[in-house]
């Protein structure tokens, strides 16, 4: 542990904390030193000296030095930015420098989904009610796992989970509608998006925008956008909200069918309070897009906004130094989303020991990692959406406007029991055929060949005495604690 | 006596031979079969129904007498039907079965529910609500510090069902240090197994290793947390699948109702005799901005509903003396109704404690409906003294302890 601090140059202690890069002996050297007292405190509690060696093993194997590998590189930023890599798209990136990663992530426009839209089933999108709830879902999901472009489809997660509306409310045509639009702006300029999912019917029926008419404000709207999609609390007043509601007045749902199920909205100026408003200490006769234009360039938005893409893609509580470095690249670049991502995918830190498996993989992202290592067939999307619901994640149904709580929340007795499940049944429906892949190739791809010396050790002894059973074995390799992480 | 981390870390759980449940499930159905009137306190069992979005008190418990209710809400008043508990106050028409429990002195009203400074987020103020801390609503939930308190006089059960929750996630006033558990039902709450040519292959003494194993491997936070996780799912479940057999629901519960589904599965547990102190169901839809009436009378028929089943089923098997249900929201509505035909965010609201743990009654004062904070009630009655109240009255736990403060406790409960 002496040692630890002049294992960093001097120069390396002035870059920022982002781009410090962890030395293999420091983390070996702090790794090994918490290991012993953890193993001499093993012994104080009476175990026998093969278990207490076991843990010692367990302790100190490389496990934080696995992102200093090309491939185990290349899976980090394919279960960060996407959905899990197969085999041969690992070999693929892992030839590539992280630069060049990085951007072939990022430019996703350049790749063709043709394939992935023409597997897609058809969605009823000209009847009068439209498409079935659970459709949707397992469209959705079907993306998820077959996309050709994995940070649409993750950005498009991200923004269901902050800009989010449900079908508690909503109807499924407009909800299908909001995700194309999460698709379409996935890396857009933040005001732009805000403006578009303003006048998004799926949001106007959730936060209930369509019945905001002039002299009958109603302040759903306007409070969400502050406290959850900008500012967060504590950088507006109660006033704020009441003004700002009647800025938001004027937008409705258009078409003349049922509420849940038009997909048009218009501007009616009958509607629009046409009066000043006074809002964050300025007067003048707002529109919305006045307002979310007001709310954007905050320094509070931008800190709010690069935290929980940070926390999205790399891990949760980021540095102030890493925030601050975020938000300005935020402000800088005119509010674009992309230009923030690119920077987090360019950070040392997002490749940090401390970033390796800090994330828990999210239900969706379970559920599709899982069909991308099983197979999948049409009717494995559905499957896929009722048990991603059941642990803690229904696509489209939020609990509530704040989206998912996510962390440590994904995890308990039942939510775990449900996970292990899933994968067991997603094993037992695979044919017989559709993997002959080896352990070390089943492990390699799917937990980065970096598990504790137990696990190695499990793995290696359930394929020994069960040689037929291919099913079992991607089991037990699905169920260990690293593929429940990111 | 041990904790029941101790009984967690010195390995006693990975021990499922058969269908052998460790003792402290198996005296349940007998214990419960010859509860008295008088249950000791260890016996007894909290539910909290928690009315998701801001449930509009006004027409809940409506002031009906009171020509400002009938000003404020012109289109959303109640003017008909409403199930009069004075000359001035009434329940909504469609809350019959709390009228019922009202009727039989098992229903408590406290009145003007709220705290200082009120905050209109509704994530605010859950986490206030949750964590009975009104400076940041940051910390252990009020009842997970309780769960903890259990554990720390020995008075634990010693498995994750001493809180249960129905549903996919723990709410966050179960949350502590102490692991409760989640429930979606009882007969899927186990590890499916992995069969090979028809025989059962173990994979629950692989993984559990395996778990334990990355706990001790990784610096990340959640390596210990799917451990203890995974033990006390793997427990849970076996003591679960041991008794899951004998409950016969006593009620007829509502069909298509998630409330009253929620419901049965507590009512399960309880009867089980598995050991729970604390359950959480949570009814969802009260963030009524437009169009409320509908929606708003739909959601209390579900909720009267579900809990006169309920109640009813507990009745049925004798432990009506041992459930006491609290119901509780994040805030009330606006006084004035908005253009929508709904209501905005608003402060204090009743709360209602239903069962035979009882003393029946109004407590509290209505809060006037005309000396009003930027168009919102002022409240009357902290709800942290709600809190006291049952934790002192009926928990029989330190209530000033678990709250961080000494608020006074109304006389809601009987001995």
């Amino acid at each position: 542990m002496d040692h630890a601090p002049i294992a960093t140059p001097p120069a390396a202690r002035s870059r920022p904390i982002w781009q410090r890069p962890v030395s293999r002996r420091t983390v070996l050297a702090t790794g090994a030193a918490g290991a012993t007292a953890a193993a001499l405190a093993a012994l104080w509690k009476g175990n026998d000296l093969s278990q207490v060696l076991d843990r010692v093993r367990d302790y100190t194997h490389g496990y934080q030095g696995a992102l200093r590998t090309p491939r185990v590189r290349a899976a980090h930023l394919l279960r960060r930015a996407g959905f899990g890599a197969t085999s041969a798209e690992l070999d693929r990136y892992a030839a590539m420098a992280s630069a060049t990663m990085a951007e072939s992530v990022l430019n996703y426009q350049q790749t063709s989904n043709a394939a992935l839209e023409a597997q897609l089933p058809a969605l009823d999108l000209t009847s009068e009610k439209g498409p079935a709830a659970g459709a949707v879902q397992a469209w959705w999901l079907q993306r998820m796992v077959q996309t050709t472009r994995p940070l649409e489809e993750k950005m498009t997660l991200f923004w269901h989970g902050l800009l989010t509306s449900g079908l508690d409310k909503a109807g499924p045509a407009q909800l299908y509608a909001q995700n194309q639009l999460f698709r379409k702006m996935a890396l857009a300029n933040f005001d732009e998006l805000l403006k578009a999912v303003s006048k998004d019917p799926a949001m106007m029926v959730y936060l209930d925008t369509e019945t905001n008419r002039k002299g009958k404000p109603n302040e759903n709207y306007a409070r969400e956008l502050m406290e959850l999609f900008t500012t967060g609390i504590g950088h507006y007043t109660e006033d704020d909200v009441r003004e700002s509601a009647r800025a938001f007045t004027g937008w409705t749902l258009t078409g003349g069918k049922q509420l849940r199920f038009t997909t048009d909205s218009a501007f009616n100026r009958r509607f629009f309070d046409n009066g000043p408003k006074t809002f964050m200490g300025k007067t003048g006769n707002f529109t919305g897009d006045d307002i979310v234009e007001m709310l954007v360039p905050l320094r509070a938005t931008a800190e709010r906004l690069s935290t929980r893409l940070f926390a999205f893609f790399a891990y949760p509580n980021p540095e102030p130094e890493i925030v601050r470095h975020l938000a300005d690249t935020f402000q800088q670049s005119r509010y674009n989303v992309g230009a923030v991502v690119r920077e987090i995918f360019a950070m040392d830190a997002f490749y940090a020991p401390k970033a390796y498996r800090a994330l828990i993989k999210s239900p969706a992202e379970l559920a599709a990692q899982t069909l991308r290592a099983t197979g999948s067939d049409a009717r494995a999307y559905g499957t896929a959406v009722s048990a991603s619901a059941a642990m803690g994640q229904a696509l489209f149904y939020p609990p509530n406007v704040a989206g998912w709580p996510a962390g440590s929340s994904w995890i308990n007795s039942s939510t775990l029991l449900t996970r292990l499940n899933f994968v067991n049944a997603a094993t037992q429906r695979m044919r017989p055929s559709s993997s002959t892949a080896t352990l070390e190739q089943l492990t390699n791809t799917l937990v980065d060949g970096s598990m504790s010396p137990t696990t190695k050790d499990g793995l290696q002894a359930f394929a020994a005495a069960h040689p037929q059973n291919q099913a079992g074995l991607l089991f037990m390799v699905l169920a260990t604690p690293e593929f429940q992480l990111n | 006596m041990f904790s029941r981390r101790d009984f967690i870390k010195q390995g006693l759980i990975p021990v499922f031979a058969g269908s052998a449940v460790p003792s402290v499930f198996a005296n349940g159905l007998a214990a419960a079969a010859a509860d008295a009137p008088n249950a000791a306190p260890s016996d007894r069992v909290l539910v909290l129904v928690q009315l998701a979005g801001g449930n509009d008190g006004l027409n809940t418990v409506i002031p009906f007498g009171d020509g400002a209710y009938h000003d404020a809400r012109p289109t959303l008043r109640q003017d008909q039907g409403v199930l009069a508990l004075n000359g001035q106050l009434g329940l909504h028409p469609n809350l019959k079965g709390m009228k019922a429990s009202w009727d039989a002195g098992q229903l408590a009203i406290v009145q003007g529910v709220g705290y200082p400074s009120p905050n209109l987020s509704h994530f605010a103020s859950m986490s206030i609500w949750e964590t009975a801390n009104v400076k940041s609503g940051i910390g252990d939930g009020w009842l997970g510090r309780y769960l903890n308190y259990l554990d720390k006089v020995g008075e634990s059960p010693n498995h994750a069902l001493e809180g249960v929750s129905a549903g996919s996630l723990v709410p966050p006033e179960l949350r502590s240090s102490t692991p409760v558990t989640a429930l979606q039902s009882l007969k899927t709450f186990r590890l499916q197994p992995v069969n090979e040519h028809g025989t059962q292959v173990d994979v629950e003494n692989p993984l559990m290793k395996f778990y334990g194993a990355f706990k001790g491997a990784t610096p990340a936070p959640f390596g210990a947390l799917l451990d203890a996780t995974l033990n006390e799912a793997l427990q849970a479940s076996h003591a679960l699948q041991a008794t899951d057999a004998t409950y016969q629901a006593k009620a007829t519960y509502p069909a298509n109702s998630p409330i009253a589904s929620s419901l049965k599965l507590v009512a399960e547990t309880i009867v089980s005799g598995l050991g729970v102190r604390v359950a959480h169901v949570t009814l969802g839809g009260f963030d009524n901005h437009a169009r409320e009436k509908p929606v708003h009378d739909r959601l209390l028929l579900d909720l009267d509903e579900a809990l006169s089943a309920f109640m009813q089923d507990l009745q049925g098997h004798g432990l009506g003396d041992r459930v006491l249900v609290m119901t509780w929201s994040e805030f009330g509505r606006r006084v004035k109704e908005n253009g929508s035909a709904g209501t905005d965010h608003g402060t204090a609201a009743p709360m209602f404690l239903l069962g035979a743990p009882v003393k029946g009654g109004l407590y509290g004062e209505q809060p006037s409906l005309s000396a009003l904070d930027n168009g919102n009630l002022k409240f009357t009655t902290d709800f942290r003294s709600v809190y006291a109240s049952v934790l002192q009255g009926y928990l029989k736990a330190p209530a000033s302890e678990l709250l961080g403060g000494s608020y006074e406790v109304l006389p809601l409960l009987k001995a």
